[in-house]
Order: structure tokens, then sequence, then C-alpha cells
């Protein structure tokens, strides 16, 4: 039907066109198999994750309360901020962010950073991006201008309160924004970097109680991230809720104490610890100063951070377990002990006092007055030097052959001395039981008697810490038995079962002659019916031992008069049931009073035992204790 | 050098010819029914598009009947054009490109924007797309030009490109990127199927290579991504590339038979963005899968094919040029906006062709189609002459 004289058609060309037609389409064919057959599942798999997203639900953090129930770390409503970073592009970051820091108070370098990380470490899980807890107002305009905010959420999210913040941080520490070496260890178990996790105290060792299960919403959602429907739910299962061995009655008390005598000036910083000596439940745990908990949870400043950390009396550090001191006379107990275990001394070894000098090898060793004959029960009472200079390293100059180094370190560590204690608290320092073979390691040089002398008075290498001490004394007050220490009584689940009960553990059963022990005790009960340590008008039985431990170098009297030597005071304390030697005690306390020497002079009286007697009596109650008295 | 065919004792006046039982015969029922098929495509797609979409909250029922009114208006004006002689469009072709340029002027001047660029004028109530009839009366100026001038000569291809010069700035000044080159596409189509010198297109196609950092520098910004970013969209996947990507997901997901009418996702929850028009495809390739891609390609190519068949058969160059005309720009649409989809072509906003819904696009198609017919109708030259017979074509 094509004729010569159409030479406008030109077939080959249509031709051509018509071939490349089904060629762009058989290529347009093969590329939609590739995608659709190919590939379809995995393309199907993202369009359900465009489709559907996890939102993390997190749990509610179990609170902590006293062995009494009263609430000690509660949850109070809060909404925090966070950035998917993948649904906020990228070219939109700056702006977002800009209007982001106007909101939420903090800096747009810090939120890009943020979220910037989070883009390369996982764009597909929200990150915290504010700091602090947003109020009611703060976080509906963020909702209400979603449109503004792409990739932002906002949700609720409870902030940890602590009503008693200073009182309780050293033992219940607090909760903080997870980092990155602490999201790197627990990511696998259902951590996300939003989360907060416990930094220190109780909220870091109980983390694993108290924490829960993080729970999931699954929900539909379009381009805008406006969410459609729920899909599935998984709620979150919330942390178990600690109840403590601390009472808090006692713990305000003690506290009330050791605080007013910062505050006055009689001592800079002190720690205090009161436990059951039957089970090793601690029912008080007081250092001061201590520091604000709650500004840990909402961020703290460079500026009281810094002021924190320059402090001398190292607020942030819990001074009943994590750092140490020398013991003083306190440490009579250990020379004691090993002295009547090694058959050194008896009840009735008797050392004659009759100077304040012990001279030996050139050396002048001081007792702080000529006692007289000692027999053991007055030589521990009256916290004589030379009796135990005398029960440790022994008399040249009279043949007496004392206990020495390596037996004091043997019942020294017997009795806890030199290892943590284990209590339920992250920080705790071993303090130092040394012995010749120490010294020898540590300095080069060899053990003298001097160092022992000063070793059987709590003085010179050795250094404990008040829980140490105290640990220590409720052994021999319990008849023998050393305790872990603990804060934990028991672990609640939301609905009030009972899901763990910390019950007594014990370190070790002293290996030592019960009468030992009981003389022991009966020295203690010494010192106070002697008025040694001076409680008039004692309501209850106490018994105790004092320490006066001194440090620094002797520069002579100040400008002021203040004391020549630099001095802690140290009271250990228990209290039996009745006004005997048996190993009763009910309660058993350690006060540690740092540099109290500042306002002291010569006749002062030990203010830790003074402190003693008023709390546990306050705590006991007078009428109980009237009843119990000889 | 061209021949005009003998065709003086058919007047080009549309008053001259008309409609018979036997110009129905004529009609090219291949074409027609591929045309009715893909308008039919179009229809049930975009309800399902109306249907899934979770933000829409109109009527369904009216939109579908919109979608039908402007079917009817393209099926009316087809059957009006197919039974015109289509010389008509040639006499008419000056008119018909100042209306051109006058159109897209007012576009400039009283258009309405979405999206940053201002394409339509309301009429009546309705969104009206200049450009769209732009694209087909282009063709038939372009193509009454190549007949009434010799198509080898270079003056000749300058002259068509001096022609496109107008429309091609104007659209471009809307911003629309995607019917500017669809315009390119056309003149490249025509003057190869009109029998242009290769050398000569292939000289022109090098001076537009060379020109291109210029005209790549005078570029928005967002118009150099969206043509770069289909390279490797996954390099900003939350700005350029998120189109790319959000339809590659759709399509993909379609798998071999789709997620069936109505049930997909990806486009009623938003991901696709301009779901109804320029990513059209992709919401159409996640319902029905490649079996109904495929489907639609068929259709296509049915089309096109029936298009060049008439290109073929026309009687006169006019009738050559425009259905070849026709049949370049419908296949350049095709290929943009499915290779858009699929990420094989730059992210252009071009419609595609049935599918997309807007009546513009739709009606100036049918317009083409109607006029395509028309030149199957008027093979012959003379009313009573057989077709079979080569002497009615004598020099």
């Amino acid at each position: 039907m094509l004729d010569q004289g159409r030479v406008f058609v030109h077939p080959r060309r249509l031709t051509f066109v018509a071939i490349g037609i089904v060629v762009m389409f058989v290529v347009l064919s093969v590329r939609l198999w590739d995608l659709q057959v190919v590939h379809g599942a995995y393309y199907r798999s993202l369009a359900e994750q465009n489709r559907i997203v996890r939102i993390p639900v997190l749990p509610d953090r179990g609170v902590i309360y006293d062995r009494t129930g009263k609430l000690l770390a509660r949850n109070d409503p809060g909404f925090a901020v966070s950035v998917i970073p993948v649904d906020l592009p990228k070219a939109q970051e700056a702006d977002v962010a800009s209007r982001l820091a106007g909101v939420i108070g903090r800096g747009v370098d810090e939120i890009t950073k943020a979220i910037d990380d989070q883009r390369t470490r996982n764009p597909y899980e929200p990150v915290k991006v504010s700091d602090q807890p947003l109020t009611r107002d703060a976080a509906l305009l963020l909702v209400e201008r979603a449109e503004l905010y792409p990739g932002v959420s906002v949700a609720a999210d409870a902030l940890r309160y602590y009503p008693d913040p200073t009182l309780y941080s050293p033992i219940i520490g607090y909760v903080g924004d997870i980092n990155a070496e602490e999201y790197a260890a627990h990511k696998d178990d259902g951590y996300l970097l939003q989360d907060t996790i416990g930094k220190t105290g109780l909220e870091w060792e109980y983390e694993k109680y108290l924490r829960g299960t993080l729970g999931w919403r699954e929900v539909e959602r379009d381009a805008a991230q406006r969410e459609l429907r729920t899909l599935g739910l998984v709620p979150p299962k919330p942390g178990n809720d600690l109840v403590l061995t601390i009472d808090d009655k006692l713990q305000h008390l003690l506290a009330a104490e050791l605080a007013k005598g910062v505050q006055d000036g009689k001592w800079t910083a002190a720690a205090g610890v009161a436990e059951d000596p039957q089970t090793g439940e601690v029912l008080a745990l007081v250092s001061v100063p201590s520091f604000d908990n709650n500004a840990f949870v909402t961020g703290v400043s460079t500026a009281q951070m810094k002021a924190w950390n320059s402090d001398p009396r190292h607020p942030l550090v819990n001074k009943a377990i994590g750092d140490m001191y020398p013991p003083g006379s306190t440490f009579k107990l250990v020379t004691g002990l090993s002295a009547l275990s090694t058959g050194v001394a008896t009840r009735n070894t008797i050392v004659n006092v009759n100077s304040m000098v012990l001279s030996v090898d050139g050396y002048n060793f001081y007792d702080w007055r000529a006692h007289g004959p000692l027999d053991f029960i007055g030589g521990f009472a009256n916290s004589s030097d030379i009796y135990f200079y005398t029960l440790g390293g022994g008399n040249p100059n009279t043949g007496f052959k004392g206990a020495g180094p390596d037996a004091i370190a043997k019942y020294g560590r017997m009795l806890g001395f030199g290892a943590p204690t284990g209590i339920d608290l992250p920080g705790e320092a071993s303090g130092i039981m040394p012995d010749p073979s120490w010294k020898m390691e540590r300095f080069g040089e060899p053990w003298t008697i001097g160092n022992t002398y000063q070793e059987s008075i709590g003085q010179g290498y050795v250094a404990v810490t008040p829980i140490q001490l105290l640990n220590a004394y409720s052994a021999v007050a319990n008849g023998g038995t050393l305790y872990r220490p603990h804060l934990l009584k028991e672990v609640k689940a939301p609905d009030g079962t009972v899901v763990y009960q910390q019950g007594p553990e014990v370190i070790r059963k002293l290996d030592v002659n019960p009468k030992d022990l009981e003389l022991i005790r009966e020295g203690g009960r010494r010192a106070v019916t002697i008025y040694h340590a001076y409680m008039p008008d004692a309501k209850l039985p106490f018994a105790g031992k004092t320490g006066t431990a001194e440090f620094g170098v002797s520069s002579g009297a100040d400008a002021l008069g203040r004391q020549e030597l630099s001095f802690h005071n140290w009271f250990v304390s228990w209290v039996p049931d009745r006004a005997n030697y048996d190993p009763t005690a009910h309660i058993s306390m350690a006060i540690f009073l740092y540099d109290s020497s500042k306002s002291m002079c010569d006749v002062c009286l030990n203010p830790a035992v003074g402190i003693t007697q008023r709390v546990i009596e306050t705590y006991e109650g007078v009428s109980k204790a009237d009843a119990s008295l000889p | 050098m061209s021949v005009r065919p003998l065709a003086m004792r058919a007047p080009a006046s549309p008053l001259h010819d008309r409609p018979s039982a036997r110009r129905l015969m004529d009609l090219d029922w291949i074409l027609l029914i591929s045309t009715l098929l893909l308008i039919g495509y179009g229809l049930v797609t975009g309800y399902s598009n109306t249907v899934e979409d979770r933000s829409f909250t109109g009527d369904v029922g009216q939109q579908l009947l919109r979608a039908i009114l402007y079917a009817v208006i393209g099926l009316s004006l087809m059957s009006l054009v197919a039974f015109v002689d289509h010389s008509w469009l040639g006499t008419l072709a000056p008119l018909i490109y100042l209306g051109t340029l006058g159109l897209l002027a007012v576009v400039l001047v009283i258009g309405h924007s979405t999206l940053g660029a201002t394409r339509w004028v309301a009429i009546a109530g309705s969104k009206f797309q200049p450009s769209e009839f732009a694209k087909v009366f282009m063709v038939v100026v372009l193509a009454k030009w190549f007949a009434d001038h010799d198509v080898r000569s270079p003056l000749t291809l300058a002259g068509g490109l001096a022609l496109l010069a107008a429309p091609v700035a104007l659209v471009y000044k809307q911003p629309d990127l995607g019917t500017s080159l669809v315009f390119v596409g056309i003149f490249f189509g025509m003057a190869f199927m009109a029998g242009a010198r290769l050398w000569q297109l292939t000289a022109i196609a090098a001076a537009g290579m060379a020109a291109m950092p210029v005209i790549w520098a005078n570029l928005k910004p967002y118009q150099q991504a969206r043509l770069t970013s289909f390279l490797n969209p996954w390099a900003d996947a939350q700005g350029a590339g998120w189109n790319i990507i959000q339809s590659l997901i759709a399509v993909g997901s379609g798998s071999l038979s789709g997620k069936g009418l109505t049930a997909g996702t990806q486009s009623p929850l938003g991901y696709l963005p301009i779901a109804e028009s320029d990513f059209v495809f992709s919401g159409l390739a996640e319902d029905l899968g490649f079996v109904g891609a495929v489907i639609l390609f068929v259709l296509y190519i049915v089309l096109l094919l029936s298009a060049l068949r008439i290109a073929h058969r026309s009687r006169d160059a006019f009738g050559t040029y425009f259905a070849g005309g026709i049949a370049a720009m419908l296949a350049f649409q095709i290929v943009v906006n499915v290779g858009m989809a699929i990420s094989l072509m730059p992210v252009t906003g071009i419609p595609l062709p049935f599918i997309s819904q807007g009546g513009s696009s739709l009606i100036s198609i049918c317009f083409a189609l109607g006029a395509l017919q028309a030149i199957c109708t008027h093979q012959d030259v003379g009313s009573s002459a057989s077709r079979a017979s080569p002497a009615a074509h004598g020099s």
C-alpha cells in the first residue's frame, strides 16, 4: 500500500523507533523483575519497616524504702525529648536543633552532636536530647507544633527524686543518663541510649532489681511520623522495689549529731555506722559532708562538680566505707585478742604502768597517763598504751615477750581488717593491715619494734574504714561471727510479693577462744562503767572502745591555741540486752570524727561517746532502756 | 527532497469532510481498544489510590466520578477529532502555535502554585494545566513545519528548534523541567522519523551536551539534586534520595503479583510523594506487582506501535510526522516516568499517560489519539478513491 511517492515515510527509521520502543519496555521489565521478583522480599520488609515502628516503652524504676517503709527514692513524672535521626532530614537538622535548644534549654552544638552521633550509630533508635526533664508546658509546645520538629518525640519520663538527698546520697547514690561505655556494656540487656542507669550507690549495686524490663509498642505510622494506630503492645515490666535494713529514724538521729559538729566547727567531717551485730544488717550509715544526689539526676553544673571535687573533705566519697583512717586505740581489740589467743596474755597479765614513758632502744613511747599496775580488763578499759605496747611488742627491758606483728596481722585479718567487708555498695576501701613482709614489699625496709608498738595502739601503717572497725567489734559483740554487712533487706515486686530476702551472710567464724572475746566485752563494758568513755546517767548497758588517732605533722600550737597534734576521734560501741558480758548485743555503732582536734582542749571528752549515748538512747527509747538497766 | 503527496483534492478544511459509516470501519480498532483499556486501567488504579489513601478526606465516589468525567470528555473529544480530516490541524498550526504561547504565558501570569511550581489555571472550578496541551500542540506545529520544509536542511532543524524555544522557555519558567525535556524528546523523535540527517541531529545533541554545564549552573539546587540523586539515592536517604528510595520500596514490595488493589501501604501512608501523578507507577506496581506492570507495558506497546503504523500509512507528511511525534511524546513520557519510579532516570515531574490522575493530561492525549484516528481514516487521497490503488497516488 506504500508507494514510491510517499518519500516522507522512512520505514527503516519507523522500524528502528518501533524496535527502540520494544527494547525500552524490555529494559524496564527487566529492571522491574529484578526489583519485584528477585528482591521483592527485601523491599517488602523495608515497606513494613516504614509502616511499623517499634517504640520502646521504658519501665518504671523500682523505688527504695527503709526498713520501716519510709520512701527514700521515688519517681516523679516529667517529660523527655528524643530524636529518631532517620526521621529528621539532615537538611533540617540545624533548624530543628536550634528550635529545640530554645525549648529544652540546651546548647545547639550539644543537641546536634547527640543527633549526629546517633545517626552514625543507629539512626532508627531514638536518642534522648534533653538533659533535664521538661515541664508539661514545654512538652505540649513540642507536641502541638510537631510539624516544626520532624523526628522529635516527647515521652513521659519519670524523674528520680530523693526526698532526703544529702542524708542518703552516700548510700543510695544516684541515677543518670547512660553514657557510651555503660551503653556498650548493657545494650544486650535491653538498654537504650535514652535510658537512665544507676551510677553509684545502691542505684548502681541493685540496678538489676530496680531496672525492670523494657516494653514495646508497635505503631503504624505515616510518612509524616503521625502514629495512626497501635498494632501491638508489649507492656514494660516495672522494676522491683528495694527495702533497706536502714532505719530512717536512727539515720536521722546520727546524721543530725554528726552534721551539727561539722556546722559548729568541732570536726571537719564525720562518718557513723550502726548495725545489728547478730545479722550484719546496717541500721544507719552516715557520711558528712555529702552531696545533693538530686542534682545528679537533673544534671550537675561544671562549677558544682568542680567544687565537690576540690573540697578536701571529699563530699562525693562515702567516708564510712570509701576512705581509710588510723584506728587509734580502737585497734587495741586486735592487739589484745592476738595476745590472748597466742597465750602471751591472760586476764591476769599485769603490766605496771608506773611511768608515762616506755623507753626501748633509745626511743620513747608514751602513754597518756601513769596508770599504775593494770590487768587486761583494766588495760583495755583505761586504754593504756604502754599495756598494749607490751602485749603487742613485748618489753625488752623486762623480757616480756609480745604477740608480735605477724600474730597481730593474723588476728587483724581474721577480724576483717585489710580487706573489704563486702558491704553491698560500690567503692569500698580495703584498709591496710600491715605486717613485716608488707613493709618490706612496700618500703623495702625491715619491720622494727617501734612499728609493732605503733600498730599495737592503732597508729603507724594500720588503716581501717569505719565499717571494718564496726564489723570487727560486732563479731566480738555477737560471740565470734564475722558477718558481711548489708544494706538490702528484701526485694519486693510491685505487687508487694517478696522476690528476694537477704539473710545474714557469714564471712567467717573467729578462730578464737570465746572466753577471750568475753574478756574484750568485759573490757568494753568496764570502759563505760569507769567513765573512761564518759556516759553519765546511761540508761542502756553500753560497752565500747574509744580511740584517738593522731595524724599529720605536729607543728605546735597555732595562733588560735589549738592542739599541737591533729587527731580524729573514734568510738565503737555495742549494747548488750543486759548489763553483763554475754554476746547478746542487738546494736553496735562506730562513730568517726575527722580532725576533731579543731576545737578540743586537753581535758575535753571524746565527743563520739556522747553522740553514741544520745543517739542510741533516743533511738531505743528511754522507757525500754530503764527496764534493762542493772 | 521531499515530494508532497497529491493531496490537493482534499482541501484542508474541516468543513469539507464528514464522518461516515465507512470512516467508522476505517478506524484503527487496535489503537482504539488499547486506548480504552488504558483509560480503564487508569480509572481502576486511580480509584484504588483514592480508597487506600488514609489521609484523603473527600468523597471517594466524587473523586471517581470526576475521573470518569475526564475520561468521557476525553473520549468525546477523541471521537470528534477522529471524524474530521486531520489536515485542518496543519492548516491551523500557526494559530495553534500562537495559542500555545498565549496559554503558557497566561499560566505564568495568573497561574496557581503547587509545590513551588506554577503549572495550572483554574477554569470553571477545575484545574487546567496548559503545558499538557502545549506538548500535543507543539507536535502539531513541528509536524507542520517538517512537512512544509526540507527536513534534510539544517535550516529546517534550526527553525524547528527556534519554534520550540519559546514554549520550552515558558514551561521551564514555571518551573517545569520535565515538560521542557519532553519537548526536546519530541523534537528529536520527530526529526529522526521525518528523516533528518543523523549527523545534523548528532551535532545538535553534541551542542546541547556542550551547553550542559551552562544549563546545569542555571538549575536550582533542588533540580540538580533531583537529577543526580537517582545515581545513588542512598547517599542522602533522608533528603534528595528519599523519594526514589520510597518509590523503590513501593515497587519492590509489590513483588510478582502485588499486594492487591487498595492494599498498598507506601502510597497511602504518604511515603510516595505525588502518588497520584509523578509517582503513580510506584503505587500501581505496589498494588498489582510485576504482572500488573507488564500488562500496562503491553498495552503501551500496542498503542505506540499502532501510532507508528499510522505514521507509516499516513497519506501525507503532516500525518506521518504528527503520528510519529505523538508516539515519541508518549514513549518519552512513559520511559521517563517509569524510569524515575524505578531509579533508572532522574526525578522529573512528568505524568504517566492514562495512569496519572488529572484531566489535562488525559484529555490532551485523547485529543492527540483522535487525530491519529483521523489520520488513519483519512489515509486515502480523496473520499472515494480506493486505498489499495497505487494510481491514486500519482506523482
